[in-house]
C-alpha cells in the first residue's frame, strides 16, 4: 500500500521528461555494470591486513604489526609464532585469528583452522569490522576448509564457496589459495 | 753352609772343565751359592713387589676407569631451567604495566651513565627517555638479536620505540624471559655449561694467573708449587697455601671428598696424572670452568663460570670485561667468604691482587691493569630464588613428569619456556597474602597460632582465549605448605556453579531455549524428593522472593529459584554443560548439584569461566610454550588449542548475566575502588561459610580466588567480604585500573526493549522499558502495551510519518 502511494506521488510530482532521464541513467548504469565498463557491484577489493595496521588502540596496533611480521615470514609456518604472540598481546584481535586460520585451514590443523576462522568472524562481527572487503577471505577459507573434508557433498559445497570467493576477488582467489602476500 | 759349598764344588768337578761352562749355568751356580735365607728374602721381596705392583696397577686401572667413565659419560648435572613468558613492549603501553625497570633489573641489566658505548645488558634511564641495549635472546625458533633501542616516554606511556643509532621506528620489542626456577638434582647444583670458545681469554688468564700459572706445562701435579706451598705452610705454622693444580682441583671436585688425608691427596695426585694422560689441556680446562664452585645462593650451589657470570653480572661469559673476569677468578679461593654480595672490600682487594698477578705474568699490560683496577664492583641484581612461583613450578613438574623422567629434568639442562607472567604472578601473590592478612586483622577470630592451621587461599589467573596460565598462587606461604589449593584441592563451589544452570537453560534445545532473559523464575519454597529424603533449598538470607526476573535470580544469587530451574530442565543437562565448559571432577547427578555441592578445583572453575569469556571456545590449560634441550633443539612446542563447546550467542547471554552480577548484584563490590570497564563475575559461599569463592573475568583475563581452611571450618564471612577484595586488588593492579576491550556480542544476539514487570516487548507508549539481549528469534512476541487498537494506531502513525517525509523530499 505504501509502495503504491509512493509511485502515484512520484508520478504526480515528477515531470515525465525527468522520469525518462532517470530511467535512462539507471539503464546505462546497469549496462555498464554488466559489461564490466562501470563499477562491478559484486566485486570488491579484498582487505589487506597492512591497511588496518594503524587502526585501534596501541595494543591492537602492536598486535596487528606482529601479524604483519608473521605474514612476512618465510616459510609461512615461521609466522605461527608471531600470530600466537599477537593473540597473547590482544586476544580479541580478529586479524590475528584470521592469519592463523589462513595457515591452519590451508596447510595445518584443519579442525583448529575452522575454529579460528569462526572466532575471527565472530570478533569481526562484534567489533563491527566485518566489511564486504573481508568477506572474500572468510568465504574462500570456508571453501578451502570444506575441500579438505571427507565426503563429496562437503567438497562440492567447498568448491562452490571457493567459486564465490573467486568471483568476488579473482586477484586473490584466482588460484584457489590465499597466500600470505595477498593477506598482508 | 760349608758342607753345601763343598758339595757344589765337587759336582762341578764331576761335570768336566770350568772353561766349558756356559754363562747361564754360571749364574745358576752363583745363585745356588746364596744362602737360603737370602734366597727366601729375595723371593719374598719379589713376590711382594709383584703383588704390590699388581695391586697398584689394578688400583690405577680402577681409577682410570673412574676417570674415563666420568669424562666419557655425562660429567655434569645441569638442572632444567624454567622461564617466564617474555615481556613485550610496544608504543602506547604504560611502562608500569610491564614493570619495565623492574624487569630489566631482575634480568641483570645494569643502569649506566655512559651513553656513548652502551654495551648489551646496560640501560640509561633519563627523564622521558630510556635507552636499553637489549641482549640477544637465544632460541631455536624465536631468536631475537641484540639491539640498542630508545623508548621515548610521555609520563608513563611509551610514546615510541626507535633503534639506536639510525632512528628506525620499531613496532614492538621482546625482552627475554626471566628465569623463574630450575629443577635440581639431589645436590641442588646450578650451572650453565660453556665451551672454551664462549669464554674470553682474559677469564682463562685470570683463573690461571691465580690458581695454576704453570697449567700448560705441568703433567697434572706441580712439584714446584707443592714445594712452595709446603715451605709457606711451615713458615706460617698452619695450612696457609694449597699446592693443588687445576687438574687436582677438578679431580677433587669430580671424584673425591673434601677430607684432608694423605690417602686422599695421593689418590688426587694419581687421578690428576691419569686425567692429564688421557685428556688434553683444553678438555681439562673446559671441565674445570664448568665444575668450579662459586658459592651458595640460598639452598642452591652455583657451579661453573657460565652460571657465575649470569649471577654476578647478568650476562654471558663472552661479554665479560677484564675486571669482571678477575673478580670471578678471585672468588674461586673462598666463594662464600669472598662473595662480593657479602663483603665488597675483601672481594675488591682480592680482585686487584688477581689483576696484579695477571700483569706480573705478562697476561695483561700495565694500562689494562691500571684501567681495570680503577673500576669498582658493579654487580647485577639477578632476582633471588623463585619464591612465589614455586606452586607453578610444582604444577609444571607434575605435568612434565608425564613425558620426562626426573633424571632428565634434573640433569639434562632443558630450557622450559612457560606461560607464567612474572608481573601478574607477583601481583597475585601479594594480593592473596595481603588480602588474607587483612581478613585476619578485621576478624581476629580467624587467626591461628599454628601457621599450618591458618586460613588459606589460592589465586589462579588465565588468559581466556588461549588458556595460558598467567599466575598461580596455591597458598599463602609455600614454606609452610606446598599443597597447591588451586590445582590439588577440590572443594564445594557454592554459587560459582550456578551460571552452568543458567547456561543450560539459555542454550537452545531443538531451536528453543528453556528461558530467555525476559523470563521470570519462581523463588517460592521448594521441596524435591531425593533418595536421601526431601531436599528443601533455602536462600542465603533464608527468605523467599516469589516471582523474580532471571537476572535478579542470579544477581542476588537466589538458591531456590536456581534449584527449581535446574530441576525443571534436568540436572543431567546442567552437568553436561559444566563438563563441556571444562569441569573434569565427578559431578553427582543430585538436585543440590545446581547449588555447587560437587567438589571441584579452582583451576577447573577458571577454565570453565574462560570458556564463557572466550565466547564458547574451551581452551586447553597451557603452562608451557616450548621446551628446548641443552643443544638448542626444540623438543616440544605446545600450540594453542581451541574447541567450540558453546554457541557464541549463549556464551554472550551468560556473560551479560554475570556482568549484571558485577554491576548490580552480589559482586558489585568489584567496582568499589573505581575499577571500570567490562567485568563479569560471580560470588560463591558454601554452607556454613566454609569456602569463599570469587570468579571474575574481563575480555582478556579470568581469575579465581578461593579462601577457606584446609580442614573445613567456618570462615564466618561471605565471599563478597573474604574473596572479592583479593580479586579486585589483583585485577586492578594487573590492568592498571583500565580494563581493555568489550565482551564479544555475536550477530545472532539482538537487543530488544522490554517492559520489566511483564517481560513483554516494549513498544512506544509503554511506560517503562529497558534493553535486553535475546538470541535471534527468541525475543518475546507479547508487546507492551498489548492492545490491538494501540498497535494499529502505532502502525498508522508510522505510515503517515513516512508519507510526510516523501512529500517533503520529492
Amino acid at each position: 500500500m505504501v509502495a503504491a502511494q509512493f509511485l502515484s506521488e512520484t508520478r504526480r510530482r515528477v515531470p515525465s521528461i525527468a522520469r525518462l532521464a532517470l530511467l535512462a541513467l539507471l539503464a546505462g548504469f546497469a549496462v555498464a555494470c554488466a559489461t564490466g565498463v562501470g563499477p562491478r557491484l559484486s566485486r570488491t577489493q579484498p582487505l589487506r591486513i597492512s591497511e588496518v595496521a594503524g587502526h585501534g588502540d596501541a595494543t591492537r596496533r602492536a598486535s596487528t604489526r606482529l601479524v604483519l611480521n608473521g605474514l612476512e615470514s618465510s616459510p609461512p609456518e615461521q609466522g605461527l609464532f608471531d600470530y600466537e604472540r599477537a593473540i597473547q598481546i590482544d586476544p580479541t584481535n580478529p586479524y590475528a585469528y584470521l592469519a592463523l586460520a589462513a595457515f591452519e585451514v590451508q596447510w595445518g590443523d584443519l579442525e583448529q583452522g575452522v575454529e579460528l576462522l569462526a572466532q575471527s568472524e565472530l570478533l569481526l562481527e562484534s567489533e563491527g569490522l566485518k566489511s564486504p572487503r573481508v568477506e572474500p577471505h572468510l568465504i574462500g577459507l570456508r571453501g578451502r576448509s570444506m575441500l579438505r573434508g571427507y565426503d563429496d557433498v562437503e567438497r562440492r559445497a567447498g568448491e562452490s564457496w571457493l567459486d564465490e570467493a573467486r568471483r568476488m576477488a579473482p586477484e586473490v582467489w584466482g588460484d584457489g589459495w590465499l597466500g600470505v602476500a595477498e593477506l598482508r | 753352609m760349608a758342607k753345601a759349598r763343598t758339595r757344589k764344588t765337587s759336582t762341578r768337578r764331576n761335570t768336566g772343565s770350568r772353561k766349558k761352562t756356559s754363562p747361564a749355568r754360571r749364574r745358576r751356580s752363583s745363585r745356588k751359592g746364596l744362602p737360603p735365607w737370602l734366597r727366601f728374602l729375595g723371593l719374598a721381596l719379589a713376590l711382594v713387589a709383584f703383588v704390590g705392583g699388581f695391586v697398584a696397577a689394578s688400583y690405577v686401572v680402577r681409577l682410570d676407569r673412574v676417570v674415563v667413565a666420568k669424562f666419557a659419560g655425562k660429567p655434569f648435572r645441569v638442572p632444567s631451567r624454567v622461564f617466564s613468558a617474555p615481556t613485550i613492549v610496544y608504543p602506547g603501553l604504560d611502562q608500569h604495566l610491564v614493570d619495565l625497570r623492574g624487569t630489566l633489573v631482575r634480568l641483570g641489566y645494569r643502569e649506566s651513565s655512559d651513553t656513548k658505548n652502551l654495551a648489551p645488558g646496560r640501560f640509561v634511564w633519563s627523564s622521558g627517555r630510556v635507552r636499553v641495549h637489549l641482549r640477544a635472546f637465544e632460541h631455536p625458533t624465536r631468536r631475537e638479536p641484540a639491539r640498542d633501542v630508545v623508548f621515548r616516554l610521555s609520563g608513563n606511556i611509551i610514546e615510541e620505540i626507535r633503534e639506536f643509532p639510525g632512528g628506525r621506528e620499531v613496532g614492538a620489542v621482546q625482552i627475554e624471559p626471566e628465569q623463574i626456577g630450575a629443577y635440581y638434582g639431589p645436590n641442588r647444583e646450578q650451572r650453565d655449561l660453556v665451551t672454551l670458545d664462549e669464554v674470553p681469554d682474559h677469564l682463562i688468564d685470570a683463573v690461571l694467573a691465580v690458581e695454576d700459572q704453570r697449567f700448560q706445562s705441568h703433567p697434572g701435579i706441580d712439584l714446584r708449587r707443592i714445594g712452595g706451598a709446603m715451605l709457606a705452610n711451615l713458615r706460617a705454622g698452619r695450612v696457609a697455601q694449597g699446592g693443588s693444580t687445576l687438574t687436582q682441583q677438578l679431580v677433587k671436585n669430580f671424584f673425591l671428598t673434601p677430607e684432608r688425608t694423605l690417602k686422599r691427596k695421593m689418590q688426587e695426585a694419581v687421578m690428576a696424572l691419569l686425567v692429564e694422560v688421557r685428556y688434553d689441556k683444553a678438555a681439562i680446562l673446559t671441565a674445570y670452568l664448568n665444575e668450579i664452585y662459586f658459592g651458595q645462593r640460598g639452598p642452591t650451589a652455583i657451579h661453573g663460570v657460565g652460571e657465575a657470570t649470569r649471577l654476578y653480572f647478568g650476562k654471558k661469559p663472552r661479554e665479560l670485561q677484564v675486571e669482571e673476569s678477575a673478580l670471578l677468578a678471585a672468588i674461586i679461593q673462598s666463594p662464600n667468604g669472598l662473595s662480593p654480595h657479602r663483603g665488597s672490600e675483601r672481594a675488591l682487594k682480592r680482585r686487584n691482587l688477581v689483576l696484579e698477578l695477571m700483569h706480573e705474568q705478562g697476561r695483561i699490560d700495565a694500562a689494562t691493569l691500571e684501567r681495570s683496577r680503577a673500576i669498582g664492583l658493579h654487580l647485577a641484581s639477578i632476582s633471588p630464588d623463585p619464591g612465589d612461583a614455586r606452586y607453578f613450578l610444582d604444577l609444571l613438574r607434575r605435568q612434565l613428569a608425564e613425558g620426562y623422567d626426573s633424571e632428565v629434568l634434573t640433569s639434562d639442562g632443558l630450557q622450559i619456556y612457560s606461560t607464567l607472567d612474572r608481573r601478574l604472578q607477583r601481583i597475585a601473590a601479594n594480593s592473596l597474602r595481603g588480602g588474607i592478612e587483612q581478613l585476619e586483622k578485621r576478624y581476629p577470630k580467624l587467626k591461628r597460632d599454628d601457621p599450618a592451621k591458618a586460613v588459606q587461599g589460592c589465586l589462579v589467573a588465565m588468559r581466556p582465549q588461549t588458556g595460558e596460565l598467567l599466575a598461580l598462587v596455591g597458598g599463602r606461604s609455600y614454606g609452610v605448605s606446598q599443597f597447591d589449593r588451586c590445582t590439588q584441592a577440590r572443594r564445594p563451589t557454592g554459587s560459582v556453579f550456578k551460571p552452568f544452570v543458567y547456561i543450560a537453560a539459555l542454550e537452545p534445545v531443538r531451536g528453543r531455549p528453556a528461558i530467555t532473559l525476559a523470563d521470570f523464575l519462581d523463588d517460592s519454597p521448594l521441596e524435591i524428593s531425593t533418595s536421601q529424603g526431601a531436599w528443601r533449598p533455602e536462600n542465603y538470607d533464608r527468605k523467599f522472593n516469589g516471582r523474580v526476573h532471571v537476572r535478579e535470580a542470579i544477581e542476588r544469587s537466589l538458591n531456590v529459584a536456581t534449584a527449581r530451574l535446574a530441576n525443571d530442565i534436568g540436572i543431567a543437562r546442567v552437568a553436561d554443560v559444566a563438563r563441556r565448559l571444562g569441569i573434569e571432577s565427578r559431578l553427582p547427578l543430585v538436585p543440590s548439584l545446581s547449588l555447587g555441592t560437587a567438589d571441584v578445583s579452582p583451576i577447573e572453575i577458571a577454565r570453565a569461566y574462560a570458556t564463557i569469556a572466550s565466547g564458547g571456545i574451551r581452551p586447553e590449560t597451557q603452562t608451557i610454550e616450548d621446551l628446548v634441550d641443552a643443544s638448542g633443539q626444540t623438543l616440544e612446542r605446545r600450540r594453542l588449542h581451541f574447541e567450540r563447546v558453546l554457541a557464541p550467542g549463549t556464551a554472550f547471554l551468560a556473560t551479560s548475566l554475570l556482568a549484571g552480577v558485577a554491576d548490580r548484584g552480589t559482586a558489585k563490590g568489584v567496582r568499589g575502588t573505581g575499577l571500570r570497564g567490562p567485568i563479569a563475575a560471580k560470588t560463591g559461599t558454601t554452607d556454613g561459610e566454609r569456602d569463599l569463592w570469587f570468579v571474575g573475568f574481563t575480555p582478556e583475563l579470568v581469575a579465581v580466588v578461593w579462601i577457606g581452611f584446609d580442614e573445613p571450618e567456618s570462615v564466618g564471612v561471605p565471599s563478597s567480604v573474604g574473596a572479592l577484595p583479593i580479586w579486585r586488588k589483583f585485577v586492578k593492579e594487573a590492568t592498571g585500573g583500565r580494563i581493555r576491550g568489550a565482551f564479544m556480542r555475536p550477530k545472532d544476539v539482538e537487543s530488544v526493549e522490554i517492559e520489566p514487570s511483564t517481560g513483554a516487548r516494549a513498544l512506544p507508549g509503554c511506560p517503562t522499558h529497558h534493553p535486553e539481549y535475546f538470541l535471534a528469534g527468541t525475543a518475546p512476541e507479547q508487546t507492551c502495551p498489548d492492545r490491538p487498537e494501540r498497535r494499529r494506531r502505532h502502525r498508522e502513525e508510522t505510515e503517515r510519518g513516512f508519507m510526510k517525509w516523501l512529500r517533503r523530499n520529492f
